[in-house]
């Protein structure tokens, strides 16, 4: 199986061939210098070094070097990590990763030196996953800067970072990271398992390892979460996930998870636990509404009007006396609409994209209204469910939820409420099947894991979070000592 | 052997959901007229007295696979002899297919008389095949699963019941044990229908983790349905009239009518709606128990045997064309189970009984 096909130039048998090889392409530099009293050459990508450092570093070393050998040059070079090999695959593995190879004599053996140039843009804030309170600190693409963040924020020599590379034409570098003692190991041997069975040419992001790495690649529901929060990338680790950086993508991917923590804002550990879970359970009937909204109105309205009350009836029937289409055609209307707007925001610059919201937002609803295309309690509720889509803290959740209700839609027209309610079964039966690296999906509610509910629909107070949790089998150790309770207060009251 | 994989069994805790799913079906939305013309305003008892007859089942069943962890099949192979046993066997399985086709049937009989008249019977019957299939294949953890959430989430529906209170006279229930023994005993017989469901527990019990520390939880499930259909049955009598009642056949349905939400007037729509979750429990846990049998007995993949025992079951219910016809089918289940439980179960208990002496003896 290869990748490319390999046209005139054959595999290079000496290092001569390979340099002609790579030689066609105009960044590839093989310099020779025969003048001075120490002939050498030196091959390289320029796109690849740090010029800075080869003209600081390595030339002069070379220039004033006495010793004729390599193995003298790599005595006195002032960089870690030089080898010297005369192999041909790791010579062209090593320049392709931003080494120099350096050349005394005629012949095969070179030596190689790091000085490979990392680019990488500066720290922002995360633009997806905004939040108000808590550390504004988002991934790079570069792997280094993310792996110094997640150090600095577990100082711990139990954070084990693996690396294995995927990729077998992009070479990916991806880091698996976790918690000794507190990840489950079975896990972690899971994933890294996975991640040497993945055979794929060119890994352009983490969300492509993310789907290959899934349980059940069938479902819409995200098995993993992908994040650019820091914050959010060491709680989970903490709660006995592991995070997977990859070279080049400024998300990390968290796994195992269950469906609970895709409903979960990082920042509800920031807020007070009492207001946090009230701002939960607020997200999570938005969720539920806004998936069922728009059935519920095909079913209801084209099936069982008898439903609502005579009143409420005499509303309806008013708003769409005009209309000439189905309440089916209508939700289909109305849903694409909101759907067109959202992938056009999405692929237009900000400033563009919020004329395209006012654009669409009041000049097509408005006008669809009142060229009585929908009717304006449609409108009210397709617009709240996709305000109640967008509450979702992970991106790929609402997604999934944007996508979910079109089907939903389709058997409510076909079977009224009882298509909505046996499509819901059919949901709920896929969620109790799916696994998270083999963990369950709808853990702590099925199986049920009431020590696990502490964080879950709501969220206790941390003096009641002692235990860590149980889902992802990991680790069983509490998360901080038993302390005597000293009381806060001391009133009138209280005393005796 | 697969009883020993950990990981395919599920926690003691949830044979009381199992339990109770299998018990609770269709029946509670019309059983307090069958059992009202028996015994009138007394039928709240026969509810009581039917469970406490079946605290004692469940203690039965318990003794009958308290030696290690078989399940029915096993031990009938086991005292019966292979082609005996297999009788034994293929009756259970045919039992719990007629489970199946009966609250499947009279499920959708639900939906045609009150949602939807013109509905084909194949339609719905094919969905929860189909749904049922992919139940099975996820192994008996999510089918463990859907009864959990069959029981949990259509819980609320409870709450409803405050409705009616205000309508009822509970004088209605006066005066307390004026029927005779033999009405009480009749009412039973006619009760037993809706309880019945616990065999499951026969099949289910070599999935248990711990399966002896599970019987509380066993007792729980049928304290609950107990309480549910005592509760249903009282608010029945006390809002209907003895003649009124006997001519509701849905009479649940109908005291829902009275339910008042600024929003909804007719709130039995959505109770059918969330009835397809308490229906969905009983179609999975029987289908489930049946292909068991024909894996166990015929030795075939239940991945197999299920699609055989879909079709046959997809026949049946489409066959079934009228409200007679699903009468007749309730009638002939009520029968059988009767059988099942009043004969079956004790017979097995007392030959189990006898069997341990003997075996013990020698």
């Amino acid at each position: 199986m290869k990748w490319i096909k390999r046209g005139a130039s054959e595999k290079p048998n000496t290092l001569e061939e390979m340099v002609k090889d790579l030689k066609q392409s105009i960044d590839f530099v093989a310099y020779e210098n025969k003048e001075s009293d120490q002939p050498y050459r030196l091959i390289y990508f320029a796109s690849l070094i740090d010029p800075e450092q080869l003209h600081r570093d390595i030339l002069p070393v070379i220039k004033e070097c006495e010793s004729k050998s390599l193995e003298g040059l790599k005595g006195i070079l002032p960089i870690e990590n030089i080898e010297i090999s005369s192999k041909l695959s790791l010579i062209q593995e090593r320049l392709l990763e931003g080494h120099v190879a350096v050349q005394l004599s005629r012949g095969q053996k070179v030596l190689l030196v790091n000085i490979s140039l990392r680019k990488s843009r500066d720290l922002s804030a995360p633009e997806i996953e905004f939040s108000v309170m808590g550390p504004k600190e988002g991934l790079v693409e570069d792997l280094h800067t993310n792996m110094n963040l997640l150090r600095r924020r577990i100082p711990h020599p139990r954070l084990r970072m693996k690396e294995i590379t995927v990729g077998t034409v992009s070479k990916t570098k991806v880091v698996v990271a976790f918690i000794e003692g507190v990840a489950s190991e079975q896990n972690i041997n899971t994933v890294m398992q996975r991640l040497e069975d993945l055979d794929f040419d060119i890994i352009s992001d983490s969300s492509f390892i993310g789907q290959m790495l899934e349980d059940n690649s069938f479902s819409v529901f995200p098995q993993m979460i992908d994040t650019e929060r820091t914050d959010r990338i060491t709680g989970h680790m903490n709660f006995g996930a592991f995070a997977i950086l990859t070279e080049g993508s400024s998300n990390a991917l968290i796994g195992p998870i269950n469906f609970g923590q895709l409903l979960v804002s990082f920042e509800d550990y920031y807020l007070g636990w009492n207001i946090a879970s009230f701002f939960r359970i607020v997200r999570m009937i938005a969720i539920l509404a806004s998936i069922i909204a728009t059935p519920l109105y095909v079913a209801v309205l084209t099936y069982h009007y008898e439903l609502f009350p005579s009143k409420l009836l005499a509303t309806l029937i008013s708003s769409r006396s005009d209309i000439p289409f189905s309440p089916v055609i209508e939700v289909f209307f109305l849903e694409v609409t909101i759907d067109l707007l959202r992938e056009a925001g999405a692929r237009m610059p900000t400033k563009v994209g919020q004329t395209l919201g006012i654009v669409g937002g009041i000049v097509i609803g408005t006008a669809a209204v009142e060229a009585s295309l929908t009717s304006n309690i449609l409108l009210i509720l397709v617009a709240l469910s996709a305000l109640a889509s967008f509450t979702t803290p992970v991106y790929r959740m609402t997604n999934t939820i944007r996508f979910l209700r079109y089907p939903l839609i389709v058997f409510a027209q076909f079977l009224g409420l009882i298509g909505v309610a046996l499509f819901g079964l059919f949901i709920l039966t896929h969620m109790i099947r799916l696994t998270s690296f083999g963990n369950p999906y709808l853990a702590p509610l099925y199986p049920p894991r009431i020590k696990d509910w502490s964080d879950s629909f709501f969220r206790l107070p941390y003096v009641m979070q002692k235990n860590r949790f149980q889902f992802f089998r990991g680790n069983q150790s509490t998360r901080f000592k038993d302390k005597k309770k000293k009381s806060k207060h001391s009133l009138d009251f209280d005393e005796q | 052997m697969e009883q020993n994989r950990k990981d395919l069994l599920i926690s003691p805790f949830l044979i009381m959901f199992i339990i109770h799913s299998n018990q609770v079906g269709v029946g509670i939305l019309g059983f307090p007229r069958y059992i009202a013309a028996y015994t009138g305003n007394d039928a709240w008892i026969v509810v009581i007295i039917t469970g406490i007859i079946f605290h004692v089942f469940i203690w039965m069943v318990y003794r009958i696979l308290s030696d290690g962890s078989f399940d029915i099949i096993d031990l009938h192979n086991k005292w019966f002899g292979k082609w005996i046993g297999s009788v034994f066997n293929i009756a259970l399985m045919m039992y719990l297919l007629l489970g199946t086709i009966v609250i499947l049937r009279t499920f959708i009989e639900v939906i045609q008389a009150w949602m939807f008249p013109e509905l084909a019977t194949w339609i719905p019957v094919a969905m929860y095949l189909v749904l049922t299939y992919y139940v099975l294949a996820g192994g008996f953890r999510t089918v463990a699963g859907i009864c959990f959430f069959g029981v949990l989430i259509p819980m609320w529906l409870v709450f409803t019941a405050t409705a009616p209170i205000k309508f009822s006279t509970f004088s209605n229930l006066l005066p307390i044990m004026d029927h005779s023994l033999k009405e009480i005993a009749l009412g039973t017989r006619q009760m037993t229908l809706s309880f019945v469901g616990i065999d499951i527990l026969l099949l289910a019990y070599p999935f248990l983790k711990n399966p002896k520390s599970s019987r509380i939880w066993a007792h729980m499930g049928v304290l609950l349905t107990t309480l549910v259909y005592t509760m249903v049955m009282v608010i029945s009598l006390a809002f209907y009239s003895e003649g009124q009642l006997q001519q509701s056949i849905w009479s649940t349905l109908i005291a829902w009518k009275v339910v008042e939400l600024p929003f909804v007037e007719r709130f039995e729509y959505i109770g059918i709606t969330f009835w397809c979750f308490v229906v969905f429990p009983n179609i999975c846990l029987t289908m489930w128990g049946a292909s068991r049998v024909g894996k166990k007995v015929l030795h075939i993949k239940q991945k197999y045997f299920i699609f055989i025992l879909i079709t046959f079951v997809f026949i049946a219910c489409v066959m079934v064309v009228n409200r007679d016809q699903v009468d007749y089918l309730n009638t002939l289940t009520s029968i059988i189970g009767t059988y099942v439980y009043y004969f079956y179960i004790p017979f097995i208990f007392l030959y189990s009984t006898i069997w341990r002496r003997v075996t013990r003896r020698i």
